[in-house]
Order: C-alpha cells, then structure tokens, then sequence
C-alpha cells in the first residue's frame, strides 16, 4: 500500500492536515476497517491522519448523566469500562462480540460507525441508546444523531478527508431502564451477524407498563433501523409478553433485509427477526428491578 | 522511508520503513523475525497475533507507524529451549501442538490473557483465543494448555 | 492385553514441540534463498473461457519483474497435481487432464500465467498489466447438469459426458433386487452434500530453484516429496533423480490438499526459476487457497436400504453423483473410497455401490479428510437411523446388530478384521448418556435437546486400492543412538515423533537417542507420503522392519562378546545384557564403537508389507436446536476409536479431537457456495465459517485397544478417522431433537428452520 502516514497530536493537528490535503486524506483509527478498503480499491487515500495518540479521545466519562466515548477508544476498552457495563450494559456486550479480541484491541467504536456497515454492533447499540455523533470539521463543531452519519450502504455522512468524529455520546441508563443486545451468527467469532437486534426499555416507576422502548434491527437496510412503529405501539404499553410479542411483529414489518447467499435469504430473517426482537426487549424488560411481572424465561444468548 | 523506533522483545529497535508496512512485514521481513506466521493477511486467523503494549493484535493488520514508541512482544522473545515460559511447556505437555502454524500466535495471545487475568476460566480463555485459527487440534488441548500455565504459575501474575 | 512397554503406548512429549513453541520450526514461508525471487499468479476470472491471446510486453517492462510465463514458454506435459499420478496401481490409469497454464479454463481462479519479480508488490503490479483475451464459454456448476445434453463437455472424457475417472461399480451380490424383494422394511433417500474446504493455516506454498547443471531442488508443502519428485521430473523432462523435493521440514496443515503437489505452487514456481535462472517462491493467498486448491467432494448420494422387521439388514445400494469440479484430481479414487467404506461397515448380504465423479465448473475437488467416507457414512447412517425409527428399534442395538463382528468376513481382502466397534458403541453411548435419549424434551420447549450417533471403519492405508508402499532405513552410529530415515512429512499428525517411538522401542533405547530424517527425498528412501492414514501403519512398519533387522545384527555382534546365544541376549534401556544373567552386559555406545574400530556400521532397510487392517469408530453427539431459529448448537461430542493400539495417546486423542470439530463444520457450518457466474464466495476466512475456540463443544476422545495381528505394536490408521462419522452423528442428533430428517449439508439455521416449518 502507498500512502502517506501522519500521527497527528491534537485534534487541530488533525484539521490542518485535512486542510493541508484536501479530498486526499482519510483519518485512520484502529484501521481494521479503512486498510482493507484501501486494499481492496474501494477506497483511496495519499495520506493517512492516525488519531489514536490523542490525548482527549481515548476518554470514556460520564457527566451529569451524559457518558461520553472519545473517538479512539477502542471495543475492548469500552466492554471493559466499568462505567459503560454500569451504565450502558448492552453496548458492552455489543462490543465484546465484535470480530476477535485482537480486533475489538485496536479497532474503535467511532470507527465502527463511520464505516456505516448495516450491521455494525457497536453503532447498533449506539442507535438504541439514542447516541449523538461530536464531529470537528473545517467548519467547527458539530453534533448529529447517529442515524444522521449513514447516507447508504458503506456510505458515511461524515467525510474523513475534511472532518473527524471526536466523541459519541448519550444518556446513561437509569434503575428503571434495561438493555439487551442480541446477536444471530453463524459462528461466535469473526463473523459478521445474521441479524442484530438492540433493545432499550424504560419501564414506568410501577414497573407494569413501558414509559417507552427503543428497537433497533440489522442488518435490515442500510444503516441500523429504529422499529418506530413497534415502539409506539409499547409506549405505556402494560409489560407482558403479549404485547411484547405483538411489537415484534410489527418491528419486523418495518424491517427490509436482503437475501444474503452467506449470511441467510431475506425470508429467513424476516421470519425470525420477530423472535429475537421479542427475546430483547423481554431481556431488557427483566433487567428492571421489581419490574413486578412474570416474564417467560427467554434466552438471550444465541 | 521513515524510521521507526520500538521497544521489540525488551530490545530497543530502529528501522527504516515505509509507514504503510504492516508491522508482521517488517517484523518477518525486514527483522528476520519468522516466529510470528502469516495465516491470511487479513486479520482473519490471528497466526500473526504478537503483543503491542500489553494488548494482543494482528501484526497483519497494524500499519508499522502505530508500532512507533510502542513495547512490542513477539514469540521471537519468549523463552529458549533451556528455559521455558510456562506456556510453552504447558503446550508441549497438555499435547496442544501439532503442525505449529497458529502456535505462535496462539501462545501471544494466551500471554497477553494470564498477563492480565491469571485465572481464566474456560470462558475467558475461549474469547482470548477465539481470534486464533486452529484446524489441527479443536482447540480441546489449547485450552487445557492454558490452565495448566496459569496453574503452574499459581494464578500469580505478570508471568 | 496390553504389554507394559518403555515407549509406545506412552504419551511422550512431541519431539517437534520445543522448536514450535519458540516459533523455531521451519515452515516453507519462512524458507528464504540467496537472489530468490516471489512468483505471483494471473488467474481466470471467468468459470469456463477460451484463452485466445496473452499479452505480456508490457508486464515484463514493469521494474523488478524477470520472467512472465504462460503456457506458450513452459511445460505442456500433461498431469493432474493429484498424488494420483503415481499411485494408480495396475488396474487403473490416472486422469492426467491438467497443465501448468490451461488454455481452456475451467473455472475461476483456473491458471493463466506467472510473473517473478524481485518484490511480491511488483509481482503484483506486474499482473494487472498482462492483457489477456477470452472467449467466454457456457458454465455449469451442479453434476446434475454435467449430464445435460447441451452441456458444454469440459474436457474429453473416454468414460462418459463430463465424466472425470473411471465409474466405480461394486457389485457385492449377483442381483440386488432379490435382496429387495426379501425386505420387510425399505429406506429410500437422495441426500445432497456441500463442497468444503481443509482450510489448513499455512497456505499451499514452494520454493523451486532450477540450477544451472539441471538439477530441481524444491522445498514445498507437499505432503508426499517421493510424489512430487517423480511429478516434477515427469512435467519438467528430467530424471528423478535430478529432482529434490523437501519439507523444510515442518507443514502447516495439510489435511489431503497437498497429497502430490500443493496445487500448481511447486510446478509454477520451477517453471518460473527455470525461465530467471533464479529461486523462486510461490505462496499462495489465502483467497487463492480458498479458491483454487482441491477441495471436499460434494454432489448427490442416493442410498437404499432394506431390513427385515427384526432389525436385520438384507440389501443396501449407495449410488453417488459427486462434483469434481475442473479437474479430475483424486474424483476416482473418492468414489471408490466411498464405495469400499459404506460397503463395508455392516454385515449386509445384499451390496451394490456406484460412484460417479463429474466435471464442472468449479475449484476441483480432490483429497480431503476421510476422502469419502464422510460422506458416505453420513448417508448411509442417516438411513440406518430412518429404519430404526420405521422398525421401531434404537438406533443404537440396530447398529450393534448389524455391524461388521471380528472376524467377519469383509469383501475387502486380503486383510483381515479385527475389531472394537461395539466396545466403542458401548462405552461413547454410556458416556453421551444414551439413555436419556427421547426423555428430555417436554413438548413446549422451545429449546430441544437430541442425541445421534455414527460409525465407521477406514483404511489403515490405501492398500490394495492404490499403489502404497514405504521403505526406511536405520543405522545406529557410532555412539550407540539410532539413526532412522523415512519419505514421509510431518504435518502436524505426529510422525516425528511418534515414528521416533517405534524406532527406540524396537531397539531398546530411549527416545532421546533416536534421531530421524524425513520428508526429504535426497536423503530419506521413498515413502509413498502421508496420505490414507498410513503414516504409522505403514511408515511405521518399515521402520520397524529396519530397526529389528539393526538390532538382530547387533546381537549377532555381541555374540561372541558377551559368550551367550542370541536367543539369551536382550536389549533394553542402550543395554545389551544376558536375559538369564542380567549382571552380564555391555553398552550399545561400547559395541558400536567396538565395530566401527573394526570397519563396521549396523544398519539395514526395511519395508512395509502390503497390508492393511481396518480401524473402526462410533460417535455420539448431543446437540440442542433452537426451535425458533433454527440454530444448532453441539452440546457434547464423544468419540470412540479402535485405533488398535496407540502408540502415543496424547497425539492420536489430538487428531480425533480435530477430526471431530472438522466434522462438526461439515455438518453445520462449511459449504463452498459459488454465485451464477461462478465466482466463489466464501475466499476468506471471514467468509467460510469453520469453527474458532469459542464454538468449541465438550470433546471426549476414547481410546479402545484392539488386538491387531500387524502393523507396528498393532497400531491402525486413524488421522482420518475424526472426521468420518460426526456427520451422521450430528445430522441424527439433530433428527432427534427436532423430529425432522436433514438430507441436506450443512444444516444452516436457514435449512434447519425451514424443515421444522414444513413440519409443522
């Protein structure tokens, strides 16, 4: 591979080289997903801006309520992160089951999402978290809901030759919300999924009825897909699996997979998207203390 | 051609590289360092696995600049015939070597895991080799191989 | 019962262990020469195409490129890269249907031309710039179409349309229809198979120099130097004896893809330091590794069995349809395996097999693991399973019923059959928990626990089948260790150390005083490889023979020396001493040294006789399937083999326990897909799901002695053997958790899913 290789020290470090090359460079994270590209032709870069020795994005904190990941924090950084397993469980377990552990080393959560491939785990997790993008560009700052950084399959919203993601951001989880993230592969490593699907429910203090739920699916279009439908049919909905099951199919509904030759046709994932919705939210259901009814024991793990 | 510097196997290291070289490049090419195996390229089979400030990584897949200033391990450095990590002889004991490609890299990673939890269970060694390819054994006596290096280290650390 | 030895039977540490653990051990991608060069291929991106021109002018411009070679300045003696070229015995001819370049290519990643440059990257470069012309031809990719009519014919084929080798008929029985007709209960099914891939982790690789005064020396992954000697002097117009081929010494996996050549790795590396003048590596990609080098055979097996109501089974037919892809590699030798195994593990006395291997437009199948059985055994166990259900009988004492007993008769002569099956029926079916089968399920679970089995039996080698034969040679030196030499690699299934067993136990030293050349032809005798399960059988049995005759010569010696009859002298532990008087005595170091003062050394050659003995293996699986989804998960395996004897445990319980997670993959997991214009894939190892340590299930390996009347200390062959019955174990397991018959491979979520529906 020819290009040029730069380790920039300071976000501004990172503008200028930008600036300095424009519409040439590619900012470099972990580089799991950009050097493959890169080989393979499908993307083009005389100059690489590595961010990973910036001081300020390898912070994960939570302020007031509001945790907040650096760019250049890695997957095995945040499934390790007490503050994220405490605060955000489901993307802990999202990361953890990214790629390989050699992989979630180096590769990051940023990086994770500006690839904008439809099933990326941590950006599904992200999503039902209702995450924020901070981008620094040209331009200044600016932030974006995270769905806003997907313009199509493979393609970001954000343009690494002139901008880069500083921080993801969203609110942590309170005692009456829970979290489940649930995988279908075909092999428990190095696998890109079958379908993901990631649930946030937040439960009313009289733990009988949702106050609301996020449902996110992938791969079922071309960026991670919020079930805006079946969370409306939840809202103040009462907690049982009845209704679960009845937002599960109305998820899927609002779902659009491909037919995969590898990773299943889009019948099948139609067909069972339903099931492992309904498995996530009744999991994230249950990790409400006193959520005061009997669920169906459901399996989370596939 | 830039110059990189590293710390490599406790030995401090200067060499003269296109940044874009992937550290397992240099390391078996320009080094002459052949420990550590090319299994795909890709970062897919984890035979290139070597430690990088503590953390297992495919050496496949690391452009050398990110290696610059950074403690690099490689099988290349652990043990000699005479004297033995606890791994290694945990392998050769427990019968968990065969053809020898992914040992290398299986090794690294099992390291980079008792270097930090020295009493995995099965489960956690599982997921810290789950990136490490190996058609030969199933996998069945690598696993024990490492709980006998963890035992015959006593859970004790930093081994 | 057992005999209480110093060395076989033991679980010695691996003599290769300490060099491997270090990352010492040489494999071929470390191998570096002085001025080598790197080889990189041009491939055909089509699935069937006429090369009509190649133009090379402007790659060779491209700096640090030497040589560009195509089919118009190499070699056009015809081959196959299989091993088959020079193990067909008399009753057959291989298929030689292969060239370094194809003009005619047949599939994609088929072999259009070289480039050697100073660097893999100019290599690379290099290639873009060959402009090649193709008239794109009609593909077919299915046997089932190789049939058609208006099928392209693939290659010229005396035997049939797209017909690669010979067809395999086995007629056991004057007339199988009488045995039908005598049948109470008859299963019927078509069975559909995925091809697979060995996915070893060092890819198919060589390093040729072509020297000056002719001479070929080459270091490679071939599992069997003696083969590709001979092949490579065959291609190139030299003498074998000009012809070195080596292991340097260590292969990173092998699992049949380089029985013979490592795909064309060794004959286009020569061919392109022939044309430079210059060593030359070829490595392949991973891609090109996935894509281009044999693989499983997959395609169709119809099986028919018949039984009376009280379990006994009268007729069996097996008719297989197999995909060979381009080329015809080992297609015969599958299906004749295949017939001979599934013929051969119950006492039937009705049989009839016929195997057809066809062309298509696919990577050519050849030699993986089982080479067959596999297959076979998972058809014709999963019908065993469908009559037990229809009679009403457990699967289990259906099998124990009608299974091959010692002694019986096999149509496979002239060896004999010794047998455990049913102790190892017995003990894996007491260690699954045999007997909660059919109890664990409550009627809504949606989570569902089933418990299958499989048996199987193999060869201890290829012999009669194919050409097979060892010789070695020891000689004990002059300080009383012993030096052993034998054709054959060691790809991680042990040989180096386990042949090194033998050798010290026959003589009576101990294993540290042993040392051992192979897998090279210049200095080792021929092997016929490591191939069929033979190494230790066979290898061994030439081993031994070398070493009995060393060491009845060096009794012979110490005759006089110690005043005793050779039958009152015994050797153990380096010491030669009088069996009455064991005071009496001298060291091997002194004896040795006694002789070579007087101008004499002790050694010998020894060989294998033709013989073979079949192993034999029951499996049991217990999975659980998850209703909804269609996701199996394996639970538990256990596996249990008549290997004989084992002469290392720790080694042949690491080769099951490999075997049995490959055939986990081939039941669940591994199929080799190709889109409608015949691209593959699934080239990565992201992309072809076999199995990583976090899908490991619990393996229990159980080694079950037999009494084998030859083969050294009674050992029997059983590298393949892991891999042969998980098939039907898992597909039965499956069956039993869902209710449901799978006669489709693998049993993908999608697959298992939608047969429960249909169910429904």
């Amino acid at each position: 591979m020819k290009c040029g290789y730069y380790t920039a020290s300071t976000i501004e470090d990172v503008i200028a080289r930008q600036r300095a090359h424009p519409g040439k460079s590619a900012v470099i994270a972990g580089g799991t997903d950009i050097l493959l590209d890169i080989e393979e032709g499908k993307k083009n870069a005389d100059l690489l801006i590595d961010v990973t020795q910036i001081p300020e994005l390898n912070q994960i904190e939570e302020m007031g309520g509001r945790i907040r990941i650096g760019a250049a924090v890695t997957h095995a950084a945040a499934e390790k992160s007490s503050v994220i397993q405490r605060n955000a469980r489901l993307l802990a377990e999202a990361c953890r089951s990214v790629g390989s552990l050699q992989i979630r080393n180096i590769a990051t959560l940023a990086g994770n999402v500006v690839s904008a491939q439809p099933a990326a785990d941590a950006a599904v997790a992200l999503t039902a978290l209702d995450a924020e993008i901070e981008i620094a560009g040209q331009d200044g700052r600016t932030t974006i809901p995270i769905l806003k950084a997907y313009k199509g399959v493979g393609k970001s919203a954000i343009d690494t030759s002139s901008q880069l993601v500083t921080a993801i951001t969203f609110d942590a989880l309170n005692k009456n919300q829970g979290s489940a993230f649930i995988r279908l592969e075909q092999r428990t490593a190095l696998a890109l999924p079958m379908l993901n699907v990631a649930a946030v429910t937040a439960l009313n203090p009289d733990g009988k009825t949702f106050a609301w739920v996020r449902i996110v699916m992938a791969p079922v279009g071309a960026g991670p897909v919020r079930a805006f439908k079946a969370e409306k049919s939840l809202k103040d909905a009462p907690v049982t699996m009845d209704a679960i099951k009845a937002a599960a199919e109305e998820a899927a509904s609002e779902a659009n997979p491909r037919s995969s030759r590898l990773r299943g046709s889009r019948e099948y994932r139609l067909e069972v998207l339903p099931v492992l919705v309904r498995r996530a939210v009744a999991a994230a259901a249950e990790e409400v203390p006193g959520h005061g009814l009997c669920l169906e024991k459901e399996a989370v793990r596939l | 051609m830039i110059t990189i510097h590293f710390i490599l196997n406790g030995q401090p290291v200067n060499v003269e590289v296109m940044a874009t070289d992937m550290l397992l490049d240099v390391l078996r090419g320009t080094l002459h360092l052949t420990g550590t195996k090319k299994g795909c390229g890709k970062g897919e089979c984890g035979a290139c696995t070597v430690i990088m400030n503590g953390r297992a990584v495919n050496s496949c897949m690391v452009p050398v600049a990110k290696a610059d200033g950074a403690r690099i391990d490689t099988i290349d450095g652990l043990g000699d015939p005479d004297h033995l990590h606890p791994l290694q002889e945990a392998f050769i004991e427990a019968g968990a070597v065969q053809c020898g490609f992914c040992t290398p890299g299986m090794i690294m990673a099992a390291k980079a895991l008792l270097d930090e939890y020295p009493d995995p269970s099965d489960d956690e060694i599982k997921e810290a080799i789950a990136g490490n390819y190996c058609r030969c054994t199933g996998y069945t006596k690598i696993i024990k191989a490492i709980h006998i290096a963890a035992r015959m280290s006593n859970g004790k650390g930093g081994v | 019962m057992m005999k209480d030895y110093n060395c076989v039977g033991k679980p010695e540490g691996r003599l290769d262990g300490i060099p491997k653990v270090l990352g010492r051990a040489v494999f071929t991608t470390d191998v570096s020469l002085p001025g080598m060069l790197y080889g990189k291929i041009l491939r055909s991106p089509h699935p069937h195409a006429k090369v009509i021109s190649i133009d090379t002018a402007e790659a060779l411009k491209y700096p640090g490129v030497k040589a560009v070679a195509t089919s118009r300045n190499t070699s056009q003696v015809p081959f196959t890269t299989a091993g088959a070229m020079v193990f067909t015995g008399p009753q057959g001819r291989p298929t030689l249907d292969q060239h370094i370049f194809e003009d005619e290519v047949r599939y994609v990643g088929d072999e259009v031309a070289a480039i050697a440059a100073e660097t893999e990257e100019a290599a690379e470069e290099a290639l873009k710039l060959i402009k090649v012309q193709y008239e794109v031809l009609p593909a077919i990719y299915d046997p089932l179409d190789s049939v058609k009519p208006d099928a392209p014919d693939l290659h010229w084929s005396p035997f049939g349309k797209n017909v690669a080798g010979a067809v395999i008929e086995m007629k056991l029985c004057r007339d199988i229809e009488e045995g039908f007709s005598q049948c109470d209960e008859i299963i019927e099914e078509t069975f559909k198979l995925p091809q697979i891939k060995q996915v070893q982790l060092e890819t198919q690789s060589a390093v040729a120099d072509f020297e000056a005064d002719g001479q070929i020396r080459v270091v490679s992954t071939t599992q069997t130097p003696h083969c590709a000697q001979i092949q490579l002097a065959r291609i190139f117009e030299t003498p074998v004896s000009k012809v070195q081929v080596k292991n340097p010494p260590f292969i990173g996996g092998g699992f049949g893809v380089r029985i013979g050549l490592s795909a064309k790795a060794e004959p286009i590396a020569a061919a392109l330091s022939k044309l430079t003048g210059r060593p030359v590596k070829v490595t392949y990609s991973r891609r090109e590794d996935f894509i281009a080098s044999d693989t499983r055979h997959g395609g169709y097996i119809t099986v028919k069995l018949g039984a009376r109501k009280d379990g006994h089974f009268i007729a069996l037919s097996v008719i297989s349809r197999l995909n060979g892809g381009a080329y015809c590699s080992f297609g015969t030798e599958t299906c004749a395996v295949m017939g001979a195994m599934t013929m051969s593990v119950y006492s039937i006395p009705f049989r009839n097999y016929c195997g057809t291997c066809y062309y298509t437009d696919r990577t050519p199948a050849g030699a993986m693991r089982g080479f067959g059985n596999p297959q076979g055994m998972y058809v014709v166990d999963s019908a065993v399973d469908m009559m037990a259900e229809k009679l009403g009988i457990d699967p289990l004492q259906l099998r124990i019923l009608n299974s091959v007993k010692p002694n019986d008769p096999t149509w496979i002569n002239p060896y004999p059959c010794t047998t455990a099956l049913i102790a190892c029926m017995e003990k894996g079916a007491a260690e699954i928990g045999w007997k909660n089968r059919g109890k664990v399920n409550k009627p809504d679970d949606k989570k569902r626990i089933g418990y299958g089995m499989g048996i199987g039996t193999h060869g201890s080698n290829s012999f009669p089948a194919s050409v097979d034969y060892s010789y070695a040679y020891a000689a004990l030196q002059q300080d009383g260790s012993l030096q052993i030499a034998t054709g054959v690699p060691d790809m991680g299934n042990g040989t180096s150390t386990t042949l090194p067993q033998v050798a010290a136990e026959t003589m009576g030293i101990s294993l540290n005083q042993v040392g051992f050349l192979f897998g090279d032809t210049e200095s080792t005798p021929f092997n016929i490889g490591s191939h069929a399960s033979r190494t230790m059988f066979s290898a061994g049995s030439a081993i031994l023979d070398a070493v009995k005759k060393v060491r009845k010569q060096v009794i012979e010696y110490a005759v006089p020396l110690l005043e005793s009859p050779a039958e009152n002298l015994d050797i153990q532990n380096s010491k030669v001493f009088l069996k009455d008087n064991p005071d009496k005595f001298m060291m091997l170091p002194e004896i040795a040294w006694h002789a070579h003062i007087r101008d004499i050394q002790f050694l010998a050659t020894g060989k294998s006789e033709p013989a073979n003995l079949p192993p034999w293996h029951a499996h049991f699986a217990k999975v659980e399937v998850d209703m909804e989804t269609g996701m199996v998960k394996v639970l538990k395996m256990v596996a249990a083999h008549d290997c004989g004897f084992a002469v290392n445990p720790k080694i042949v319980e690491g080769q099951i326990e490999g075997g049995v997670l490959m055939g986990i993959g081939n039941a669940l997991t591994e199929e080799l897909l190709v889109d409608e214009n015949g691209v593959p894939q699934n080239d990565s190892i992201h992309k072809y799901m076999v199995a990583m340590a976090s899908d490991t299930p619990e393996i229990i390996p159980i080694l079950v002695n037999c009494d084998s009347p030859v083969g050294p200390f009674g050992a029997k062959g059983v590298g393949e053997c892991g891999c042969i019955p998980t098939l039907a174990a898992v597909a039965n397991a499956v069956c039993d958790a869902t209710g449901v018959r799978f006669t489709e491979l693998p049993m993908t979520p999608e697959r298992v899913l939608e047969r429960i529906r249909k169910a429904e």
